[in-house]
């Protein structure tokens, strides 16, 4: 009798201590809006896409350094689910981690959670998506979740965003953002600000008018819409014509970064409509192929930066812009630097929208250089034509949706850098309600003539430090860490780290497919961990 | 030409129809298979070209420029690749298409890998007595399961390369090498000639595959081999080598549009 009431005291303890573990472990995979604004500090986490608002995609934990990186290892692989959708077979997400539970999603839309200290399933959630979805323009994937407090917010393919229990991935509650059938869709990782969730839309190649969104995070209540191709009578329709603005594309498809203190919102915009044949749209068609800075609040455009007007060559600036703070010219200044598709990189004052700096990083053919107010002078007959002509770089351009990242303590700025040029063509368009709405494409040439290659450049010069050569144009983003290491990835299946000072190759490893995702990092147990997804195949890296 | 889909409708009204109607829809036909060429371009342009380049040479999707396309043998596989796209790849379906734009575009793709019809310069037999005698061909080439691996495969070469090609490849080899479409890494050289020393020798042959940092090579003797570049004394790609010998001076005119007429006879 004594010996069973001990056996309950002991059990109740247990017991107890197991709800307290649990509960604490509940408690914890929540995920505040002040986590977000301390992300980028510790680097155990990684809450959001770019690893933190300023977009940095910088891991500062060091325990992987140059000098045991040699001893990296996979600590543990999970295998994506197929889900009977054709054409998902590409893979291009970033998982985020939050007090030890991984969240990423899964072409097209499926979202999985898994433990990420062993990579067992802890839930996997799949959309209801037909095998008929609109996707015009880009492949059928999905490039990661948000999270705020206890849920994921995931962006569908068919143009729906998705609040789900973070414990058990219920839906919490759903929102139609766009009609599918017009060729909308959504295939970025949503940003979560405070109290809301921010998304942005493909589709300029079916012809919409795209816009940005901000969602209530708790009921899914729309906020505010603004669009990035003006009506006619608001600002920057004077550089439009006729009805021109109604198709006039300028989505909005890659994750934007965010300055608490200046309160502002930085999202990028893509190609006017149609791609090819500018004929049919005369004039810089703003506000596409450009940065925005948005009030979070209202939507409202404070300033905005076109990189490249009047776009024929479908040189979307849907590129990752990064939030640097640092002296330029000496002078200490909150600055964006973009390294773009069309070649060149931007330093920009993102309190005001100044343009500082345009300098040529990669070779290209269509441009003499950015002249003092940051407009290309553009090299003539470089339009595409009815018989092509040949430009560099190709419409992948010289960096695509891929990160670049930035090392804070070293000021060194890191791009994945396609080299490869296309022959442009032009040809006629008619918009049509969810059809193509191209006038034109580009026959790229032949991969003997395209290489690839990862650059560290100067932040605040754009000056080359060194580069590391791939055999071909890359498809996979960067991470530079506090070990003095970059990670990449190559189209042949290698997934590598350089010394950052050098460009030296140090490690490697071949995941055996292709790489189209962008590596991230993490800390479990103290122990630092390297993630990249190879083909269907999500790897995990440790020394421990 | 996309005969296949245009003509039939024709032919069921032909039987009963006199010659001269015949005759002038037959030639009332010429515009029109001109005019569904264009609607299939135009079909293709639209949604296919940004993976597949706009001439089909390939782009983020492979080339379509190829008699033989590995997901559709036949043009009911090929309706089905594009209108439900193929599982477990990039390749969405174009559901949305009309069954008529579908055999359109089905006709144009077929078209792209298709080499017009040509006459052959010589004789085809007395061609298949050279390779296999004073051409001595399968000392490098496996052809039906005989002959060396040295050189690419033979089987099927009349369906994928046209005369010009066949003839450049017997007399000036070296400026038509033979290429791989990689699905993600796009055109590529195939046998590529290269030179590699490292502390354990010279080595010469062809490249098989390469990274970022590995290569592997095949030496004339069958011999393969996997190196790492980091290991490497010097590593050499001699683009616009090939080891298979011209044949300009060892065969006769003659004998040369005999081999290729018998190599454009190699169609299976």
């Amino acid at each position: 009798m004594k010996k069973t009431n001990k056996m309950n005291v002991k059990f109740a303890c247990s017991f107890i201590l197991a709800i307290c573990t649990l509960y604490s472990f509940a408690t914890l995979a929540d995920t505040t809006y002040e986590d977000h604004l301390a992300d980028e500090a510790s680097g155990a986490d990684w809450l959001s896409y770019s690893g933190g608002y300023k977009s940095h995609r910088f891991s500062p934990l060091s325990q992987i350094n140059t000098a045991n990186i040699e001893q990296l290892k996979v600590m543990w692989a999970y295998q994506m689910q197929p889900t009977g959708i054709n054409g998902a077979g590409l893979q291009e997400t970033t998982p985020v981690v939050a007090d030890g539970i991984m969240y990423l999603t899964e072409s097209p839309s499926s979202v999985t959670a898994l433990d990420a200290r062993s990579g067992n399933l802890l839930w996997h959630w799949t959309p209801d998506i037909s095998n008929e979805v609109l996707n015009i323009g880009f492949p059928r994937i999905n490039r990661g979740v948000a999270l705020l407090d206890n849920n994921v917010y995931v962006a569908t393919l068919d143009a729906r965003i998705f609040a789900l229990d973070a414990r058990t991935g219920a839906v919490r509650w759903e929102s139609q953002v766009a009609d599918n059938s017009l060729g909308f869709s959504l295939t970025l990782a949503p940003l979560a600000l405070d109290g809301k969730i921010i998304v942005g839309v493909s589709g300029a190649e079916a012809g919409v008018r795209a816009f940005l969104d901000a969602y209530d995070a708790v009921t899914g209540e729309r906020l505010w819409r603004t669009f990035t191709v003006p009506a006619p009578g608001e600002p920057g329709s004077e550089t439009w014509q006729g009805d021109d603005w109604e198709t006039g594309g300028g989505s909005t498809w890659l994750t934007g970064s965010y300055d608490p203190e200046l309160d502002l919102l930085y999202w990028t915009t893509g190609n006017p409509a149609p791609d090819w044949n500018g004929d049919l749209r005369p004039g810089d068609n703003l506000f596409t192929c450009a940065v925005i800075a948005f009030d979070p609040d209202t939507g409202e455009m404070r300033w905005h930066f076109q990189y490249t007007p009047h776009d024929t060559h479908d040189w979307d600036a849907n590129q990752i812009p990064v939030l640097v703070d640092g002296e330029f010219e000496g002078q200490q200044r909150k600055l964006l630097a973009l390294a773009n598709r069309n070649a060149f990189y931007y330093l920009l004052d993102r309190e005001t929208g100044e343009f500082l700096l345009g300098e040529e990083y990669s070779y290209q053919t269509w441009a003499e250089g950015i002249d003092e107010t940051g407009r290309p002078i553009v090299i003539p007959n470089t339009e595409p034509s009815r018989e092509g002509v040949l430009v560099w770089p190709s419409l992948q351009g010289a960096t695509n949706w891929f990160s670049p990242s930035y090392n804070p303590q070293t000021e060194q700025f890191f791009v994945a850098n396609r080299r490869m040029g296309a022959i442009y063509f032009k040809a006629d368009a008619e918009y049509q309600p969810g059809q193509p709405f191209l006038g034109g494409g580009e026959q790229a040439l032949d991969g003997v003539q395209a290489t690839g290659a990862i650059l560290a450049l100067d932040v605040m010069s754009g000056e080359q430090q060194w580069e590391f050569e791939l055999l071909t144009p890359p498809w996979s983003g960067v991470m530079a860490t506090g070990g003095g290491l970059v990670f990449g990835s190559s189209n042949e299946g290698q997934f590598f780290a350089l010394d950052a000072a050098t460009g030296n190759p140090l490690w490697n490893f071949n995941t055996g497919a292709h790489i189209r995702t962008n590596p991230m990092g993490f800390s479990i147990d103290d122990n630092q961990r390297v993630v990249i997804i190879g083909g269907q195949t999500l790897f995990v890296f440790g020394l421990e | 030409m996309p005969f296949r889909f245009i003509l039939r409708p024709f032919r069921k009204t032909i039987d009963a129809l006199p010659s001269a109607l015949f005759t002038a829809l037959i030639c009332f036909s010429l515009p029109v298979l001109a005019q569904e060429a264009e609607v299939g371009e135009q079909l293709f342009q639209t949604h296919c070209a940004r993976c597949h380049g706009i001439l089909g040479e390939g782009g983020e999707g492979p080339s379509l420029k190829r008699p033989r396309l590995n997901h559709a043998p036949d043009d009911n596989a090929l309706y089905s690749v594009i209108t439900e796209g193929i599982p477990g790849t990039g390749m969405p379906g174009s559901w949305m298409l009309s069954p008529e734009d579908g055999r359109q575009l089905v006709s144009y793709v077929r078209n792209l890998g298709q080499l017009p019809d040509e006459p052959m310069p010589g004789d085809p037999a007395a061609g298949e007595i050279v390779y296999n005698n004073s051409g001595n061909c399968a000392s490098c080439h496996i052809l039906n399961g005989v002959g060396e691996g040295i050189g690419p495969q033979l089987n099927g070469v009349g369906a994928r390369r046209n005369s010009e090609y066949l003839r450049r490849s017997v007399t000036s080899p070296e400026v038509e090498q033979p290429k791989i479409v990689d699905r993600f890494r796009g055109t590529l050289n195939a046998f590529l000639t290269v030179r590699i020393v490292s502390e354990y020798g010279t080595y010469e042959g062809m490249r098989i595959n390469e990274d970022v940092f590995t290569v592997q090579m095949r030496d004339l003797t069958g011999d393969i081999y996997s190196f790492e570049k980091a290991d490497l004394i010097s590593y050499e790609k001699a683009f616009g080598h090939s080891y298979m010998p011209g044949y300009s001076a060892a065969l006769t005119e003659t004998q040369i549009d005999d081999v290729i007429s018998y190599l454009m006879t190699l169609r299976d």
